[in-house]
C-alpha cells in the first residue's frame, strides 16, 4: 500500500508545481528517479497488492455506477421516446435485473403491458419543468394507457398533487379521436397536466396496458407514438 | 522483467480483475439486494390474499405509505403474493369485473409468466403455478371425463412472487380497484382437496 500512497503523492505535487517549465522539468526528472528507485526497491508484493487494490476499487465502482439510477441499457429509442420490452423478463440483461433489485422495481411482464419514458422532446431537448409541453397524437394500439410525468428521484410527500398523469378513459379527445395534453407549470384548458416540480429534467412515462406491440417493438415509429412539442419557457 | 514493464503488467492485470470484480458484483447484487420486489414481497407469504403494495387515493385521502415501488402508476393498485412451492402449489384465483385486472408470476431472475382479465373464462381465472414433480402429479392423478379451467405453470424456480395490477381507469374507481386487488386469493393448493371432492360423483 506504501507504494500506492507515495505515487499519489508524487503525481499531485507533480500538478502543483507547473507554473514554471524549466523547473517542472527538473522536478520532474527527481520526481522520477525518486519514484523509480522506490519502483526498483520495491518487492514483487507491493506490485500484486497494487493490483488486486485498482482491480477491486474500479470493478466495484464501475458496478455501482451501471447499476445507479435508470437502466444503462436495453431500451429501443423510437424518436423522443425510450421503450423498454424486456427489463421485466425472465431473459433480461443482468444490468436491469440488477438495477430493479437496488430499487425494488416490479417492471410490466411482456404479456401485461409496455413502458415507454421520455427524458427529452422531439428536437432533442431536455425536458425542462420551466417549459410548456405538447404532447398529443395517437397512441399504439393498448387497451388502456397511462401517460404520467415525474421529477428525478422521490416526490416531496408533503405536497399533494393536483394530478400526476391521465389514463386513456380519463383524457378529452377532438372528433377526430386524437388528443392534446398541455404540460404546463400554468393552468390550461383541455387536459393539463401540471408540472411535478418548479425547476428541473422532468421525465415522462408512457405506460401501455395489455398491448401488442409489447412483444414486438419493431413495429412502432414515430408516427404511432404521442408528439413531445415544446411551446416555449418561461423562465 | 524492468521497473517500468512490471507497473505496466500490474495495471494490466489490476484492469482484467476489475472486469472480472465487475461483472461477478453485478450478477450478484440480485442475490443480495435486502430492498428487492423479491425480498419484500416475502412478507405476504402467510397471506391468503395479495399484500396491497400499491393503493390507490381515494377520495382525497392519500395513498398509504407503504408502497416500496420508486414510481407506481398512478392510476394502477397493486399487489403481491409471495409463493414457496416447498408448501404446494400455489393458487391465484380472480374473478373478473369491469376493471382491467393482470396478475404476473415472477421468479428471482423476472417474470416468467403474464396473463390479463381477457384469458379468464365464465368470469374466473385461475392460475397454478407448481414445480415440474407436482405438474407431473396432477397431470397423473387427473381425471380424463373432469374439465379443468386451471391455467398450470410450471414455475422455473421454488420461490417466487405473483404481481396482481388492478387499472382505475377514472379516479371514481380507485376505491373498486384497491378491493379487486384484495378479492384477488392466493391460496396452497391441498394436493388432496381436488380429487377428493370430484371423484365420487362419476363413479
Amino acid at each position: 500500500m506504501n507504494a500506492f500512497t507515495r505515487i499519489m503523492t508524487g503525481s499531485t505535487s507533480e500538478r502543483t508545481s507547473a507554473s514554471d517549465p524549466k523547473s517542472f522539468r527538473e522536478r520532474g526528472a527527481r520526481i522520477g528517479g525518486v519514484l523509480g528507485g522506490f519502483l526498483r526497491r520495491t518487492s514483487r508484493t507491493g506490485f500484486v497488492l497494487y493490483a488486486l487494490a485498482l482491480g477491486a476499487l474500479l470493478g466495484l465502482a464501475s458496478a455501482d455506477f451501471a447499476t445507479r439510477g435508470g437502466y444503462p441499457f436495453g431500451g429501443t429509442t423510437i424518436g423522443a421516446w425510450t421503450a423498454w420490452p424486456r427489463t421485466g423478463s425472465a431473459d433480461a440483461d443482468p444490468y436491469s435485473r440488477a438495477v430493479n433489485s437496488r430499487r425494488g422495481e416490479i417492471p410490466l411482464a411482456i404479456g401485461e403491458g409496455l413502458l415507454l419514458t421520455a427524458a427529452v422532446d422531439d428536437s432533442g431537448r431536455t425536458l425542462e419543468a420551466g417549459c410548456s409541453y405538447a404532447i398529443g397524437g395517437v397512441v399504439p394500439p393498448a387497451r388502456a394507457w397511462t401517460l404520467t410525468i415525474a421529477g428525478r428521484g422521490a416526490a416531496d410527500p408533503a405536497k399533494t398533487r393536483l394530478r400526476e398523469g391521465f389514463t386513456s378513459t380519463e383524457v378529452l379527445r377532438s372528433t377526430d379521436d386524437r388528443f392534446v395534453i398541455a404540460v404546463s407549470q400554468d393552468v390550461q384548458s383541455g387536459n393539463w397536466l401540471p408540472m411535478p416540480r418548479p425547476r428541473g429534467p422532468v421525465r415522462l412515462a408512457l405506460r401501455l396496458y395489455d398491448t401488442p406491440v409489447a412483444a414486438s417493438v419493431g413495429s412502432l415509429d414515430r408516427n404511432t407514438l404521442p408528439a413531445i412539442t415544446r411551446l416555449g419557457c418561461s423562465r | 522483467m524492468s521497473t517500468r514493464g512490471r507497473l505496466i503488467l500490474a495495471t494490466l492485470c489490476g484492469l482484467v480483475l476489475a472486469g472480472i470484480v465487475h461483472i461477478v458484483t453485478v450478477r450478484a447484487i440480485p442475490y443480495f439486494a435486502q430492498g428487492d420486489a423479491f425480498s419484500l414481497a416475502r412478507s405476504s407469504e402467510s397471506l391468503d390474499h395479495p399484500l396491497r403494495i400499491h393503493s390507490l387515493a381515494v377520495a382525497g385521502v392519500p395513498a398509504p405509505a407503504e408502497a416500496w415501488l420508486p414510481i407506481p402508476d398512478p392510476a394502477v393498485a397493486v399487489g403481491v403474493c409471495a409463493y414457496d412451492l416447498d408448501d404446494g402449489p400455489m393458487r391465484v384465483s380472480a374473478r373478473t369485473g369491469a376493471l382491467t385486472l393482470s396478475i404476473a408470476v415472477h421468479s428471482r431472475k423476472g417474470a416468467f409468466y403474464a396473463v390479463t382479465d381477457q384469458a379468464a373464462v365464465r368470469g374466473s381465472l385461475d392460475l397454478v403455478i407448481m414445480t415440474r414433480a407436482q405438474y407431473d402429479e396432477a397431470l397423473a392423478s387427473e381425471d380424463e371425463n373432469q374439465v379443468n379451467r386451471d391455467v398450470r405453470i410450471v414455475a422455473p424456480e421454488r420461490e417466487g412472487y405473483a404481481v396482481v395490477r388492478v387499472i382505475a381507469a377514472l379516479p371514481s374507481q380507485s376505491a373498486m380497484a384497491n378491493d379487486a386487488v384484495d378479492a384477488v386469493s392466493c391460496s396452497i393448493d391441498a394436493p388432496e382437496e381436488p380429487t377428493d371432492a370430484n371423484t365420487k360423483p362419476g363413479g
